[in-house]
């Protein structure tokens, strides 16, 4: 195979001529311990709230239930998700009010949250990325209101939760599954925010990637 | 780790350096560990190589933002489009290109001397063999840009190595 010439250009076939790099095993080996550290980092603040809980139990009778209940102890990020992921769908249930306001335009969107909220949402247009504006709307998440964006992507709605949330740094996009739906969420310029959509995973990445790279 | 060697191939390619293609590997891989295992199989391969993929993008816009240029894809190939062949072959001396396993090594020059939206439907087909679907919903473009894009990117490949061959010997 590899004394193959050729002299003429019209028989090269990529899959046999170019090359296919495969990882090295230091690679390997470097993002297995960096997703291990990254998982391990994840589980730890819920392996102490466990810690607390379990206490806590201790000192007064635990009821078997309970004993489910702490074992499931979530992070606060699950938290979120869930809270995130029900207001969404609350919103898509709820017959005509998928938006208190009804724009495809930013600039009506935008003056709408002014003095509704105690922080400006940034409010993008993405239609010519594929994920056309089609309103906002309000709603109550970690005893906060919060400001949700409503796009669109062909027949799916996807949500864009956004609120403050004073952190050092911003943190990168992590995404995950619930119900079927995926969510993903990421921090930047102070604000957190929460994207939930009923469209494939991989469309919610692109929408991620698009908000967090502008 | 599944899919590694998909992931570090497109990113080899898109970077063209394997120390970015590592640190782009790493990335993607961190942000993307998490939700692995909530994916069926087939949907696991296409989605880590978009996560790699915009992994890739963002990193060239920041060090070496020429490589991201958009593509007009209703364009006609013009006669001179400026990316072919205008790369010398790092070895001029035509009989040592020609023994020395030269057609790989051509072949490998002249697809990273296609601009990037070229190449990397060329990878994510032939070295990859995603579905034209696939690669759609990995680059975020309608599948009929892919099929124009592959036709292109396969007709300016064959003019850059007619023209490589053509010095070289």
């Amino acid at each position: 195979m590899s004394q193959h010439l050729p002299r003429e250009p019209g028989d090269i076939e990529i899959a046999r001529d170019a090359t296919y790099y495969r990882a090295p095993e230091t690679l390997r080996s470097s993002v297995q311990t960096l997703v291990f550290a990254a998982a391990r980092d994840e589980a730890r603040p819920r392996l102490r709230r466990a810690a607390g809980l379990a206490a806590a139990f201790a000192a007064v009778a635990v009821v078997t239930w309970n004993v489910a209940l702490f074992q499931a102890a979530p992070s606060r990020e699950d938290m979120f998700a869930h809270e995130v992921l029900a207001a969404h769908v609350r919103s898509l249930m709820a017959p005509g009010r998928l938006n208190d306001v009804e724009s495809t335009d930013q600039h009506t969107v935008k003056p709408w949250f002014a003095g509704k909220l105690d922080f400006t949402p940034p409010v993008r247009d993405l239609a010519a990325e594929g994920f056309p504006l089609a309103g906002g709307r309000l709603d109550y998440v970690d005893g906060r209101t919060v400001a949700e964006m409503t796009y669109r992507r062909r027949l799916h709605a996807v949500g864009l939760f956004v609120w403050p949330e004073p952190r050092e740094g911003d943190a990168a996009i992590k995404q995950r599954t619930l119900n079927g739906y995926s969510l993903a969420t990421w921090h930047r310029g102070g604000m957190r925010y929460w994207a939930v959509t009923d469209a494939a995973p991989i469309e919610l990445t692109h929408f991620a990637e698009l908000l967090e790279g502008g | 780790m599944p899919h590694l060697d998909a992931a570090y191939n497109l990113a080899r390619w898109l970077t063209r350096n394997d120390d970015d293609a590592e640190d782009v590997v790493q990335e993607a891989f961190v942000r993307a560990y998490r939700f692995f295992d909530s994916l069926k199989e087939d949907e696991a391969r296409p989605w880590l190589l978009a996560i790699v993929r915009n992994c890739a993008f963002t990193w060239l816009r920041k060090n070496r933002p020429s490589d991201v240029v958009a593509l007009d894809d209703t364009a006609p190939i013009s006669e001179d489009t400026p990316t072919l062949g205008h790369a010398a072959p790092s070895d001029s001396n035509p009989e040592v290109i020609l023994l020395q396993n030269a057609s790989r090594k051509l072949v490998n020059q002249a697809l990273e001397d296609l601009p990037v939206g070229f190449r990397e439907v060329l990878v994510m087909r032939e070295l990859e063999d995603l579905s034209y679907k696939e690669i759609a919903s990995v680059a975020g473009i309608p599948i009929g840009t892919v099929m124009s894009r592959l036709s292109r990117g396969r007709d300016m490949l064959r003019e850059a190595l007619e023209l490589r061959l053509k010095r070289a010997s």
